[in-house]
């Protein structure tokens, strides 16, 4: 392990302080530009206080500079987030909740005379089974001046979260476009005319979008704005997004197990091989359930203590995988909006300010169930490519393989006959052979399907 | 002081739109609050005579 500094390379907007690695350790470092504000962060006990709700992450101070920065002020070792995700990969209600956390930390710290300097998803993650903010230097002192972060706010909660109960689509993927947030004049114009309607829609996004537009350098950041002025804003925000939603709508995956389970004993069969093989398995810690769907296989393992990220590209699965995992309290959980055959790109400065998803999501064990149909008809994505990458992702497989004579493959196949390669087991077995061992092979009985391991 | 208050851009016209915002919902929750507590107090009142036993 390197004993030099490794600055992340995301960590360098704000002069406050930056995080860094050092030895496979995650650290942040304090700057002493930021020594007032911090101070009375941990002085006024609102650090305390909002670790001790389960807003913000817990860190232990380290009293030695590890970086031999002159503008050391203090070094900070944050409990650590396995596994860093993005707003774009998140459902709607991940997001929205995350705006509300972030309007309740405005709040909270106003009562220790602080305020939230800034307002990005980006210091928001999953962690435990709650979403938990994980920036501690974004508290400053509050000296009765505009809300800074106002627009950012606006333009990454509040826009996205607006155009998706408005349009009833999921658009997470707009944040992948725009990195900073969709424009308050970009979603003013995207924004049906009903929206106007809402004071508070109108006020936050159309008049912003109308004032910006034409008032140029001036921000008058330094004036004098009440206490009271800020909390009508702060609670306008939150009582309109609070009411914000996305439809349940039926997709095409959304009744997936439902109407699986009406296949003769086909997923009872399945799981009881799947639990049988994860229970051989040795030493597995982290695991990808890649077309988790709604996170019934996911959960299985989570209740073996096993941390998962549930990927699917079905938003509605996602979004009730991820209610379902909030409302029962599981912690070991991640549901994730990802494409499997577009996982989110690396991006930023130099791209790799945000990695990319084969990047971050390193288990020990990959689950592909009911999958590699989809994959390979569904996108004419060659097997060996399809096993490139789970093995990118983990060094443990279970997957399971459709034949040509399944009913399902059947009617994919009709439908998609400009296939390029013979689906068939022989194909995906030497495909496969390139990256992975068969250990261990079993037939679901009640179907023609096997699942490999 | 103010550079590194403001690492982030408040937005040309945020602090007129946040002025504008804050005094117009100032009198929309004043006229909430009027309500609700009109409400409440009907609310109260129909309460007590229905928590009052009959005799």
């Amino acid at each position: 392990m390197s004993s030099t500094v490794i600055y992340h390379p995301s960590s360098y907007r704000d002069p406050s302080g930056f995080i860094f690695e050092k030895e496979g350790v995650i650290y942040r470092q304090v700057n002493t530009c930021f020594k007032e504000h911090f101070d009375h962060f941990t002085q006024s006990g609102c650090y305390k206080h909002l670790v001790e709700k389960g807003l913000l992450i817990p860190h232990e101070q380290v009293p030695e500079n590890l970086t031999g920065d002159k503008s050391y002020y203090a070094t900070l070792k944050p409990e650590l987030i396995s596994f860093i995700s993005y707003p774009y990969e998140w459902s709607f209600a991940m997001l929205k909740d995350a705006a509300l956390l972030s309007l309740q930390l405005v709040k909270e710290a106003l009562n220790y005379e602080m305020i939230l300097k800034d307002a990005t998803p980006y210091n928001i993650q999953w962690h435990k089974g709650s979403l938990l903010f994980i920036d501690s230097l974004s508290f400053e002192k509050y000296r009765e001046t505009i809300w800074v972060a106002y627009r950012q706010f606006c333009e990454n909660f509040l826009a996205p979260l607006l155009l998706m109960h408005h349009s009833k689509q999921p658009l997470h993927q707009l944040q992948l476009a725009y990195l900073d947030g969709i424009p308050v004049d970009v979603a003013s114009n995207l924004l049906p005319f009903r929206s106007k309607l809402s004071v508070h829609t109108y006020l936050h996004i159309h008049l912003h979008a109308k004032i910006s537009a034409k008032k140029k350098n001036v921000t008058g950041s330094s004036q004098r704005f009440s206490k009271q002025r800020l909390l009508n804003l702060i609670n306008s925000l939150e009582s309109l997004i609070s009411k914000l939603n996305i439809p349940y709508r039926q997709s095409t995956w959304s009744e997936y197990y439902d109407e699986a389970a009406k296949r003769n004993n086909y997923l009872t069969e399945k799981k009881k091989i799947f639990e049988q093989w994860i229970n051989e398995l040795p030493g597995i810690k982290k695991a990808a359930d890649l077309g988790a769907n709604d996170g019934e296989f996911s959960q299985l393992l989570a209740a073996k203590n096993i941390s998962v990220i549930a990927a699917d590209f079905d938003s509605y699965c996602i979004n009730n995988l991820y209610k379902n995992v909030k409302s029962s309290g599981i912690k070991n959980i991640q549901p994730l909006i990802i494409d499997l055959s577009n996982p989110s790109p690396a991006i930023g400065v130099n791209s790799e300010e945000r990695d990319s998803f084969i990047q971050r999501c390193k288990a020990d064990l990959v689950i592909a169930l009911a999958l590699i149909h989809h994959l390979v008809i569904g996108k004419n994505i060659p097997f060996e490519k399809a096993a490139e990458f789970f093995c990118k992702i983990g060094d443990n497989l279970i997957i399971e393989f459709a034949p040509e004579e399944d009913e399902k493959v059947q009617l994919m196949l009709k439908s998609k006959k400009d296939i390029y390669i013979k689906y068939n087991e022989q194909e995906f077995l030497k495909a496969f052979d390139k990256y992975f061992s068969v250990i261990d092979k079993k037939p679901i009985t009640s179907t023609n399907r096997v699942l490999f391991y | 002081m103010h550079s590194f208050l403001l690492y982030i851009d408040p937005g040309s016209g945020s602090y007129l739109v946040q002025v504008i915002a804050a005094a117009v919902l100032g009198v929309a929750f004043f006229f909430k609050n009027i309500k609700l507590y009109i409400r409440s107090f009907f609310t109260r009142s129909s309460k007590k005579q229905k928590d009052t036993p009959s005799t």
